[in-house]
């Protein structure tokens, strides 16, 4: 993706380098620095030996070293967790903290050798940018909701008649304890945290996360936790539910221990993640991005990340004590030595009902974003859209039990805890209604983007109503462990997760990979999922009430015609994500170059190119108002500048500060009665042919110029330094101001961003000039008009628009 | 976690070598502080987690521990007022980094390393000595558990006082960059309080 950003990077170098030569990175053989290479022999390396050791203690101790059902859980435990340790060590996670740790350097100089993408293949290494990390992410967590999704075909596969056909009852128990595990732990909520991963920092006007290379590890650790839960399958599935509830999980066979571990490191990279994204918010906003103006899906991410920071720790408890249950024949969960059963549910729960909001809000976050920007109007509701986000979050931990009102719990916490979850339906309707709002008189542009946010919000109410069902007691009595039960959960998780990452991927897929999807196949997915969603899963409410159980390979033969269908339609809802697949990777290679900003939103991702520069921002934009004023007119979101003029240069040319109305000593009325004229030139700025435009303009009247001028990438040459063409540009800016001010127009300037389009864009709202001057080089040399900059911004600016041609080649403009 | 060192002359950078800019100024100290204090906080909740558990099966039963297992409260004590002090040590090592003094530095944090390190060698000692295993009872369990999940983290806490003490003797910390000390005390204290909690409510109560 960055490859177009090659020839900003070396610029943007000399404010990392702050004077420091690159350090030299000696290249070292494959086998020793960190590469898939190193990450399979050291992964295994480090398994076989710390299951040797393990095996040595045991011996000396006076147990079975290697044989029998109890030495290989002990040695599997510890080859699995060193195993993951090690892949992360060898893939290169560890490199920069190993010398901290043995206090090799005592601050080494951040060279950025691994940040930012150059080829494809940087994609596959650790590597510290938030956007790649991003990338990386929601390509790996995609790649698990393929594996993920098969599992559920072969589900439904089994499913489609009564009886067992295809797989054993044992099997099947795998298939959905699988299904579910990956779907939870290594698609949706790591896919949430791959695509604001990308857009957080962005949206904060920062130029990353606040630890990248925690951020790496973070992302590093999810596959060996997958691949942990797959490999399950090579010694017999893990087949006690996502929930692994005890005493099952207790007593199940050995795939279980694969469970435990795999729920740790996919646990401890959720952490790792909140930690970063909460300190990033907290530390890492722009100047003027108070709270209040923050995009809503920071405050979602904000209000997630404190979930899974306070919540985690108690799946990782429970998995931990399952564990010891396991390998150490503990007592946690065996009454028959003093231990409890319904404790599991109890720790389980605590986790795992927050967990489902960590599924969900960062879900509202984009929704949010995505109504509001392609409604064209401004949210309704902000503040309490944010409100009860971080409601949500706080009831989230008072609602645990009623996953477990006929577990035999205290009776006495039924009540409380129905009506705790019943209260939770109130900030959740808060924000249904603020969407709804914001749809209302909207100028809704119907992208695929925002048809997956029209198609949440009706699945959701769905999803969400009858999860208010299965909070009234008697109603869950009666629908506990039925299909009820799964029918709401897919409603919540695909109907609303899913949607929320669909909608997601599609309207940031412009700004991640530079390239526009294809729209038409856009809609045709949304409508396949859409249909065959809804045809899989709403029958299943049917077949709920009517007492079919869930989790089991058969099934009475009256369930059989609705089961056909489902099944059916599961199958053309799995063939609908091929029309993603396609649509994504034919785009990402051969869709259209995506403009900087195609939703014309407002927040900050969308002010820098598609996709970013490597550092994001050269400066930290100046926030100066709410993300959504969308139609409110003097509204803006952010200034958002290329780099600063140098401070030699700020002294001498004080013309060229951002206050136009200040430098002229004009009185405010006579300026807004003056004609203001706005000219847009870069390498022609001296140009003779301009200044004679602009005097036979002010001939006559009095006129007011800004002059601009969007420093653009000098082209021919491979390595630019910003400051150089941050200097020439203002150097021939100011030789223009002069010339202007010598003929008696009063004039002023700045230098602005590098796109020429958005700059003049920026200006024509923001100062309202009557009309435009645009000097270009000529037709054969100019990249403004080989990228029709006069024609488009004649279109769209609405005022005259005057086009001078300035021949620098053949008379050497301005002093520089 | 790294030291903010003067290498870079008058421009402040943070451990990674960026300059510090108008991003850090939003609010708090130090990204890398309040990144720990949010870790610390997750780390409550682990310990949550088996105090939740350890306290259902404590009430679950009328009479307890369960087949009468005794644990040295006197002993034990004195472990945990080896620990205790070491926080005290802790925070001299960290005021003498403050006031550039460096062999406070370096004696408190050999001292607090030492005390941990005794620390978890008494701990492995009454484990000897209690005379029962994990797999004994529901007592055992939790009380394993509770205490074994504490010795880790005073192995890791260890550890980053290890890594702290070769830092500090290769002098690299000064009075105006002790960041890495003043986390890896932020744990240690951090440690010490959940001892303390966990000797008063299973030794002790």
């Amino acid at each position: 993706m960055a490859v177009a950003h090659g020839a900003e990077l070396s610029g943007h170098g000399h404010a990392h380098g702050g004077g420091h030569g690159p350090v030299q990175v000696q290249q070292r053989s494959i086998w020793l620095r960190g590469s898939w290479v190193r990450a399979i022999w050291v992964s295994f390396f480090f398994g076989t030996v710390v299951a040797g050791i393990a095996a040595l203690i045991r011996n000396r101790l006076g147990f079975e070293a290697v044989s029998g059902q109890s030495a290989h859980e002990v040695l599997l435990t510890f080859g699995l967790v060193f195993w993951a340790i090690g892949f992360t060590v060898g893939i290169g996670c560890f490199d920069y903290w190993w010398g901290y740790l043995i206090g090799s350097h005592k601050w080494e100089q951040e060279d950025h050798s691994a940040h930012g993408a150059y080829s494809w293949r940087d994609y596959f290494k650790v590597n510290t940018d938030h956007k790649v990390i991003g990338i990386q992410y929601l390509v790996l967590t995609f790649i698990f909701f393929l594996i993920g999704g098969a599992l559920a075909e072969g589900v439904r596969a089994e499913l489609a008649t009564p009886g067992t056909q295809i797989v054993s009852p044992g099997t099947y128990n795998g298939l959905f304890s699988a299904h579910a595990t990956l779907m939870i732990f290594l698609f949706i909520i790591p896919s949430f945290a791959g695509l604001a991963n990308f857009v957080v920092p962005l949206m904060l006007g920062a130029q990353d996360m606040a630890f990248p290379r925690l951020n790496a590890l973070s992302f590093w650790l999810l596959l060996p936790a997958g691949l942990i839960f797959l490999a399950s399958f090579a010694v017999g599935p893990f087949d006690a539910g996502w929930t692994n509830y005890a005493p099952l999980s207790d007593k199940t066979g050995v795939g279980d221990t694969f469970f435990t571990i795999g729920v740790q490191f996919a646990g401890a990279s959720s952490i790792a993640t909140a930690v970063n994204f909460l300190v990033t918010i907290v530390t890492m906003r722009a100047p003027g991005m108070s709270f209040w103006r923050m995009p809503l899906l920071v405050w979602a991410n904000l209000a997630t990340s404190s979930l899974v920071v306070l919540g985690t720790p108690f799946i990782a408890g429970s998995q931990f004590m399952v564990l010891y249950d396991r390998i150490m024949h503990t007592h946690f969960f065996d009454p028959a030595g003093g231990g409890n059963v319904v404790l599991y549910q109890h720790i389980f729960w605590f986790y795992s009902h927050p967990a489902v909001y960590i599924m969900m809000l960062p879900g509202f976050g984009i929704i949010s974003e995505v109504i509001a920007i392609h409604s064209r109007k401004p949210i309704f509701g902000y503040r309490l859209i944010a409100f009860s986000t971080v409601a949500i979050g706080v009831l989230g931990f008072t609602v645990w039990a009623h996953h477990m009102f006929v577990s035999g719990m205290a009776p006495w916490l039924r009540i409380p805890m129905m009506a705790t979850t019943m209260l939770i339906a109130v900030p959740t309707g808060i924000k249904i209604f603020s969407w709804v709002a914001t749809l209302w008189d909207g100028v809704i542009h119907l992208t695929t983007a925002m048809l997956f946010a029209l198609g949440f919000i009706f699945t959701f109410v769905i999803g969400g109503l009858s999860g208010v069902f299965l909070a009234v007691i008697p109603v869950d009595i009666n629908v506990s462990d039925t299909y009820f039960v799964v029918a709401h959960i897919h409603y919540v998780l695909f109907g609303g997760s899913v949607f929320t990452i669909y909608a997601g991927i599609y309207h940031w897929f412009p700004k991640m990979t530079g390239r526009m999807y294809d729209e038409r196949l856009g809609r045709l997915h949304f409508w396949l999922t859409f249909i065959f969603f809804n045809a899989t899963f709403m029958p299943m409410h049917w077949l709920g009430l009517q007492g079919m159980p869930r989790r089991v390979a058969d099934y009475d033969p009256r369930f059989a015609t609705l089961n056909f269908i489902i099944s059916i339609c599961a199958f053309l809802l799995g063939a609908s994500t091929l029309v993603f697949l396609y649509n994504i990777i034919h785009s990402w290679a051969r869709g259209p170059i995506a403009p900087a900003n195609p939703w014309r939103a407002l927040s900050l991702e969308w002010q820098v190119s598609s996709p970013p520069p490597i550092f994001n921002f050269d400066e930290p934009p100046q926030v100066v108002g709410g993300p959504y004023e969308f139609g409110v007119p003097g509204a803006r979101h952010a200034i958002v500048t290329v780099h600063e003029p140098e401070p030699a240069f700020a002294g001498a040319a004080p013309a060229t500060l951002k206050a136009p109305e200040a430098t002229t000593g004009a009185s405010q009325g006579l300026l807004t009665s003056m004609r203001h004229i706005l000219v847009v030139a870069n390498q022609t700025v001296a140009g003779d042919e301009l200044i004679d435009a602009v005097r036979s303009k002010a001939a006559g009247e009095p006129v007011r110029v800004t002059v601009i001028c969007p420093q653009n990438d000098p082209s021919g040459e491979w390595v630019v330094d910003d400051r150089e063409v941050a200097q020439a540009t203002r150097a021939r800016l100011d030789a223009t101001l002069d010339r202007l001010r010598a003929a008696g127009i009063e004039a002023t300037g700045q230098v602005v961003d590098r796109d020429p389009y958005t700059a003049v864009m920026d200006e024509v709202e923001s100062d309202r000039p009557s009309e435009i001057i645009i000097s270009t080089l000529p037709q054969t040399r100019s990249g403004w008009l080989r990228r029709d900059l006069v024609e488009r911004v004649r279109h769209d600016a609405k005022i005259p628009v005057e086009h001078v041609v300035v021949d620098v080649g053949a008379k050497p403009a301005g002093g520089a | 976690m790294t030291s903010i060192a003067a290498a870079s002359g008058a421009t402040p950078r943070d451990e990674g070598g960026h300059v510090v800019s108008a991003y850090h100024e939003s609010l708090m100290r130090s990204p890398v502080f309040l990144g720990m204090v949010m870790f610390i906080g997750s780390e409550i909740m682990l310990f949550g987690s088996f105090f939740t558990a350890y306290f259902y099966i404590r009430f679950s039963h009328s009479q307890y521990p369960l087949g009468g297992f005794e644990i040295p409260k006197a002993s034990t004590g004195i472990n945990t007022a080896i620990l205790v002090a070491s926080s005290f040590t802790m925070h001299w090592a960290l005021v003498s980094a403050k006031r550039g003094k460096r062999l406070g530095l370096i004696v408190g944090l050999g001292l607090t390393l030492a005390m941990g390190l005794t620390f978890l060698g008494l701990q492995m000692r009454e484990y000897h000595d209690l005379g029962f295993v994990p797999s004994d009872g529901a007592f055992p369990t939790t009380f394993f558990a509770l205490t074994g999940l504490h010795g880790m983290h005073v192995l890791v806490g260890a550890t980053l006082l290890a890594i702290a003490f070769n830092r500090a003797i290769r002098g690299h910390y000064s009075p105006d960059a002790h960041l890495g000390l003043e986390v890896t005390g932020l744990y240690w204290h951090f440690v010490d309080v959940v001892w303390i909690f966990l000797y008063t409510v299973v030794y002790l109560l």
